[in-house]
Formats: C-alpha cells, structure tokens, sequence
C-alpha cells in the first residue's frame, strides 16, 4: 500500500492549493444540483448524477470492509501454480511517485496472494501500444491478458481474437459495473472484457494568466463560446497562448478533448450522444458538429491564440507549457495534475520558487458546456483475454482469471486508480481505500462531478479509426485550410461511410 | 631598352595582380566556406549541448521559459538513477544498454563476416547472373522498412524467433547487409588486382592471398562497414517494439519509452538516456573517423 507520508505530502499540496479551482465543480455537485442534461446522459452510462456526486460518494466511502484474498481464493486457489502473460500501460519514468508506487505494491500484493502464478509483465507506452497488440494478435504472439484503453476493445472482439468471458467466472456481478462500462467490453450480446477504471477529465487554469489577462482568476470559462473569447483576450493580453487545442493524427488525446466539445454542440461522430444511440446514424456533418469545429477554426486560423504546434501537439505539449506559465487553460487527466505537483516537489532552489507558484496558480473545474449539453469523453480502461489461438506460448486461463479478478476487485481497482481515475468495479467507492483518497486528493471531486457528463465512444470496432484517424483529419483539414469547415465535415462524413459500409 | 625588357615588369605587375585577385577570390571562398562550415557545426553540436544541458537539470527546470542554457542548479540526478545499478531504474537501464550492446555487436560480426566474401565474390568473380544478384541485393533497401514489418514478424514467428534477440539480429542484417557489400565492393574494386596475382606467383592460394594481401588493405572498408552496421542496429526502433514482448530483453530506443507517458515527458531523464545512448556510437565513430572517411571516399573512386 503506498505510504502514509507520500499521500501526505500529495494531500497537502492539493489542498492548500487547489481548492478554490474546485469551486465549480464540488459547489455544484455538493450542492445536489443535477442539470437535466447530465439526467440524459446517464441513460448512456448508468452514472445517475443523484446517486453518484461527490457527496453521496463521499458518504457510501469507508462502508465496506474488503478482503481480497479471501473473495479471489473463490475464483481461484490461493496456491494455484500457473503462468501469464500480461500487456498494460502501466506507470514509468515519466509518472509521478506514487503512480508508481501504487503499481508496485499491486505486483508485490499478487505475489504475496499468488505465489505460484508467475506473470511476465509487459509495460508499454501509450501511443505504441495498440498497433503492438494488433501485430501481436495477427502474428499468434499476443499476451494471454491485455489492458487497453476503453476505445480499442470492441475492434479486437469484432475480430474475433478476444476471448468470451462471463462476470461469474470471476465472482463478479453486473451491478459492481456501471452499464456505460459494461456496454464497452460487449460485442454482440457477448461480453469480452472486465472494466478496471472509469475517468472522466476537468478543466484545468492557470490563475496567474487570467488575472494578467483581466480575467477573474477564478471563473472558469463556462462555455465553449467563452473558452474561444477567453482564449482571444488572454493571447492578446499576455502574448501566451490561451486554450490548449491538440489535433495531431492517430493520437489518443485529440478525441479525448475534441469529442466533448463535439458533444456539447448537439454534434458527434455517429449518434453515440443520443439517449440511445445507434450507431447507424452520422452526425459528424451536422449543424452542431460544424458549429463545434467553428470553434476550433476561430481559435487557430482567425484568433490564433492557442499553440501554433497545436497540428501535431499531444496533450504532453500542452502539459510543459501549461507548466511553464505559457499556456493558460486546457482538459487535463487528472493524473496530470499529480505529475505536476510530484515534478514541483521534486524541484530544489529557484525551481522550487516557480513551481511553487505554478501550483498556487493552478486551478481545476468543469470541462466547460456548450449550447446542447457539458459532456466529456466516458473513458477508462478493461481487462480482456485473448483468445488461445493467437497467444505465444501456454494459455493458462486460470492464471488469467486470477489476475483479472484481483486486479478488478474493489480494493486493487480503487488503488490503481489512485490519482488518476474511478474504480471500475463500483464497491471500490464503498472502500475504506475509497474514504483515504477523498480525504486525501480532494480534486478527485472534479472527475466524480464529470462522470455524469459522460458520454462513451461508439462502441463499434471501426471507433479507433473513427477517433484517431478521421476526427483528427477532419480538423486538420480545416485548421490547414485546405477545406473550409463545411467540407471538412463532409469529407469525414464520407470517410465514416466508406469505413462503415467497407467492413 | 628593349621591348621585352620594358613589358617584363608589366607582365609581373600583371601576374600579381591576377595572383592577388586569386587570393582575394580565394578568400572569399575560404570565409564563405568557413562560415558554412561554422553554421554546420552549430546544427550539429547545439542539439548535442542542448540534450545535454537538460539532462544536468531537475524535471521542472528543463520546462521553464525562457530556457535556462545553462542549469542553474546543475544535478547529475539523472545520471545516477540510470547507471547506478542500487537505483529504482538503474538495474533496468543498464539491461537494456547490455542488450544494445549484444544485439548491435552481434549485426555488425555478422553483417562484417558475410558482407567481406560476398563483396570480394562480387568484385573479382564473373558469373552469370552477377549484375541482377548485385542490384537484387539493393532491393530490400527501395522499399520502407514498415513494410517488411508484418511479413518478417510472421516469418519469425514461425521460426520461433519472436521474442528473441535474434529476430532483432536477423533483420538488421537484411537491412544492413545490402550497403555493406556495396560499400565493400567499392572498396575492393580499388585494390589492383596484380596485388593478389603477386601473391599466387609466390606461392600463396587464393584464399591467402585474399586474407594476407586483400583484407589488410581492405582494414578501412570493413571498418566503416562495421560502424554502419552498428549504428544501424544500435538505432532502431520499430523492429525491436514489435519483436520483443519481455522486459528483460528490450533494448535501448524501445527502454526510451519509459520516459513518455500519455500527458507527460520527463525530459531531463530522457535526455540523459539519450546522451548516455549517444556515447558509445560518437566514441567510435570518433576514434575510426579516418578509416571511416577513407573507406567512403576510396570506394567511391574507381581507378
């Protein structure tokens, strides 16, 4: 379990500091406030915005006493000896300690309950990973058990290079899941994976900007329109740039901070925002997907007040200026905001003066709304199995479901989550762990008032394409313009066709 | 005084002047080229100084702007978690340097001991066929490398290679060989003949002649040959992600990753990795630099 001390020191940084970046988002959710639009959007994910806010969350948390061992010895013996291979994106160099931390702890935990399964752990990088999967899976060298990203899954079940699973066969029911997550690892009434995380992102700001551009430090853009004005004043008024607008191809985080603002204009790529969405409607041409890259347009050809590199940037280039006082707003993981405590704890002398007050000046709220609701993208992470016959090696199930039955528990899904997500299995809210992290990371509030705003990918294998390829496109088509607004959407409406119809 | 006795100094005057002029043109040349070759220098070292003045600072410091050129607060931190071998990462850095090491030792042994007879072959012999062989050689190269990707990881796996330093190996040669036995057959195409045939008079077999005359003489091509090589596998990237699935046996530029997250980079650690990466490949090259140029120039003269 990781340290008192480090949650400490991650604790008292948090709260002394962002607090009043909150605001936004505990006010409104502590304050029982449930906008109709978030109602809606629970039908797609099951986060029912009464039930689940941060005060409700906050008072299921420390009601539930776990012993993990004990509930997986039920799946598996404790001293079943067996062999698996496992690929995940997994904590590095890069992350902060106690992502770190908590990673390693997870390894010696299953250790100490398993023993005798042995497992060859794969930790890849996030951009890399599922073109190594898909080689993997078409070379029959693919890992028994795979963690990917939310997006990828479906693609490989719709090929058939995912095992089926059942929830029973690791003691787990369908009411430990929220629906939205359930229906994410669910290909044609069958079910190939088990949700481990769910996140939603915030909005982050950098006070010191705003208040050197006028702004009032500590209100947030509302609206995206305000976001697009807020950007203008502040690359006027500072010469820094104002939103942090990412659009590079075949990068996860583009539809991460795209798709919501998609959304929020009554946009989509199909009609994955609707109530109940069936994926066979595209409205990536609508008048609310081009009001949405309207905005994006204003921001990088007319207003030129984000990035320039903002073609290729990933949220990594919004991340070190955002850092360096250069960048005033973007949508951030909330991962991100511990990395960047963890990097200014880590400064000494003059650095520790800067970075110091870089974190006074950061401030975290709600991903801004627009005229037809406040979305964010429904992410996260699932386990799946691969399927025998595309795996290198023995393919020891068993081992398999032991791993995955630890890992989605509600003791080890609420700690791997620890700075950066939700528990997939939802009695991880109910945890004692669960109590420890509110009291300690109090910005979790944001990302627990997003999740009713959440809205999933299509849950269709042609999604990553869709995302990362032709989402992305379109916008670079009219940021470059080489297309006007209108034609870009067009052409991505022709593109969604092609692929759906060439499958 | 006589005619030729009066242009005399004028002819002098004359010479000097056009000497003059030659010299001024020439110095125009000299700065001119100076100047590029000062601007080269810079496009070449200051990405250097750059990786390495970040790798001296802390992860915060490396992001500030303006950009300190100078550390303020120099730390060799990062140096010491990646090759203290009592660091968190220490032990798996230097893993991946090892595995480097072998991987790009074994290419370039390899690619040297068949690159020298097919060069040698393809520069004295006549056989039918010797042209299309030698330009069927280039083949592999006319196309991307990404292209090979699936149908090499297929053919490893089927040959149980996956997962193997030698997957790594067996690829790099096919990359690497086709420039070897070019530049090598340059090479011996600059070594007379006669030389051998001397050497078959006194008494010695073809095979001797080629170790005791040829591959003396040939010291410069096999050695640039070998730092092609080398460089070629201790670089590479996509073959290694995608052949290699275990931990222990990842090299150098897929251990790189460990620095990129989605959101973030830890740039002063990557740059340290990377200058740490860099060293061997410019110690050699530095100290074979003149075999190097040698072997690239004499090969590309025939005489």
């Amino acid at each position: 379990m990781t340290s008192q001390n480090d949650r400490r020191i991650l604790s008292q940084q948090l709260t002394r500091r962002q607090v009043l970046g909150l605001g936004a988002a505990a006010g409104l959710a502590a304050a029982g406030v449930a906008p109709t639009n978030a109602l809606a959007q629970s039908d797609k994910t099951g986060v029912d915005p009464e039930q689940w806010n941060p005060e409700t969350i906050r008072q299921m948390a420390g009601t539930l006493e776990v012993n993990t061992a004990e509930e997986v010895a039920e799946v598996v013996p404790l001293d079943y000896k067996g062999k698996v291979s496992y690929w995940y994106v997994g904590p590095n160099e890069a992350s902060s300690e106690i992502e770190k931390q908590v990673d390693a702890e997870f390894w010696a935990a299953f250790k100490e309950t398993y023993p005798n399964i042995e497992v060859n752990v794969q930790n890849l990088d996030y951009n890399q990973m599922l073109d190594k999967l898909r080689t993997a899976a078409l070379g029959k060298a693919a890992p028994v058990v795979a963690r990917m990203p939310i997006l990828w899954g479906v693609e490989f079940a719709a090929k058939g290079q995912l095992s089926e699973i059942s929830l029973d066969e690791f003691n787990f029911s369908e009411e430990e899941f929220w629906p939205g997550a359930l229906k994410s690892v669910t290909w044609e009434g069958k079910r190939y994976g088990v949700p481990t995380n769910n996140e939603t992102m915030g909005f982050i700001w950098n006070r010191a900007i705003f208040a050197e551009a006028g702004l009032d430090p500590e209100s947030p853009p509302a609206t995206w329109a305000d976001v697009v004005e807020y950007s203008k004043i502040i690359k006027e008024k500072t010469g820094k740039a104002g939103y942090g607008l990412v659009a590079r191809v075949n990068a996860g985080n583009t539809p991460f901070r795209f798709m919501p603002v998609l959304w929020a204009y009554g946009g989509g790529a199909l009609d994955e925002a609707e109530p109940n969405p069936t994926y066979d409607k595209i409205y990536i041409d609508n008048e609310g997907s081009q009001a949405a890259l309207q905005t994006h347009y204003d921001m990088y050809v007319r207003d030129k007040s984000v990035p320039v590199g903002a073609l290729t940037n990933t949220q990594t280039e919004n991340r070190d200026p955002f850092v360096a006082g250069q960048l005033a707003m973007m949508i951030s993981h909330p991962s991100e905001y511990a990395a960047i405590i963890d990097a200014a704890n880590k400064a000494t002398g003059e650095d520790k003066v800067i970075a110091d007050q870089v974190v006074e000046s950061m401030a975290y709220g709600l991903i801004p709304e627009g005229p037809t609701r406040r979305a964010v993208v429904f992410g996260g992470s699932n386990i799946h199995i691969f399927n025998p016959d595309l795996v290198e090696g023995d393919f020891d199930r068993d081992a398999a479901r032991a791993l995955i039955a630890f890992m989605c528990g509600p003791e080890w899904s609420t700690k791997l989550a620890w700075v950066s997500s939700n528990p997939g299995n939802i009695r991880g809210f109910r945890t004692t762990w669960m109590k420890e992290r509110l009291e300690t990371i109090r910005f979790l509030d944001v990302t627990t008032s997003m999740l009713p705003y959440g809205i999933p990918f299509p849950v269709i294998p042609e999604s990553p394409e869709i995302m990362n390829i032709i989402v992305p496109e379109m916008m670079q088509n009219a940021l470059t313009e080489s297309m006007s607004v209108e034609e870009a959407c067009q052409t991505a409406r022709e593109q969604i066709e092609e692929l759906l119809t060439g499958l | 005084m006589s005619t030729a006795q009066q242009t005399l100094p004028a002819a002098r005057a004359a010479t000097k002047a056009a000497a003059r002029r030659t010299r001024r043109r020439r110095g125009i040349w000299d700065i001119l080229g100076w100047i590029y070759l000062v601007l080269l220098l810079i496009f070449t070292v200051v990405p250097m100084l750059w990786m390495l003045s970040t790798s001296l600072k802390s992860e915060w410091a490396a992001l500030q702007q303006p950009p300190q050129w100078l550390p303020s607060n120099p730390t060799l931190r990062h140096y010491e978690r990646l090759l203290s071998p009592y660091s968190e990462v220490g032990p798996t850095f230097l893993r991946y340097l090892f595995n480097s090491f072998w991987v790009s030792s074994a290419t370039t042994v390899l690619g040297v001991m068949i690159a020298i007879p097919a060069a040698y072959a393809f520069s004295r012999f006549r056989f039918p066929g010797r042209e299309a062989l030698f330009f069927s050689v280039l083949l592999r190269n006319m196309f991307p490398a990404v292209v090979f990707l699936m149908p090499l990881f297929i053919m490893m796996r089927w040959l149980h290679l996956v997962n193997t330093h030698g997957s790594l190996i067996l690829t790099y040669l096919t990359f690497g060989l086709p420039l070897s036995i070019w530049l090598l057959k340059g090479f011996y195409d600059n070594i007379p003949p006669e030389l051998e045939m001397a050497a078959r008079i006194d008494g010695a077999s073809r095979f001797q002649a080629f170790w005791r005359v040829v591959m003396p003489l040939s010291a410069p091509g096999i050695i640039a040959t070998a730092i092609y090589s080398f460089i070629l596998a201790w670089n590479e990237y996509v073959y290694a992600l995608t052949f290699l699935n275990n931990e222990e046996r990842l090299t150098l530029p897929v251990g790189l990753q460990r620095f990129f997250t989605e959101y973030a980079s830890n740039w002063p650690g990557l740059m340290a990795a990377a200058f740490i990466m860099s060293v061997p490949v410019v110690a050699l090259f530095l100290i074979l630099q003149k075999y190097f140029v040698r072997a690239l120039t004499e090969g590309a003269v025939k005489t």
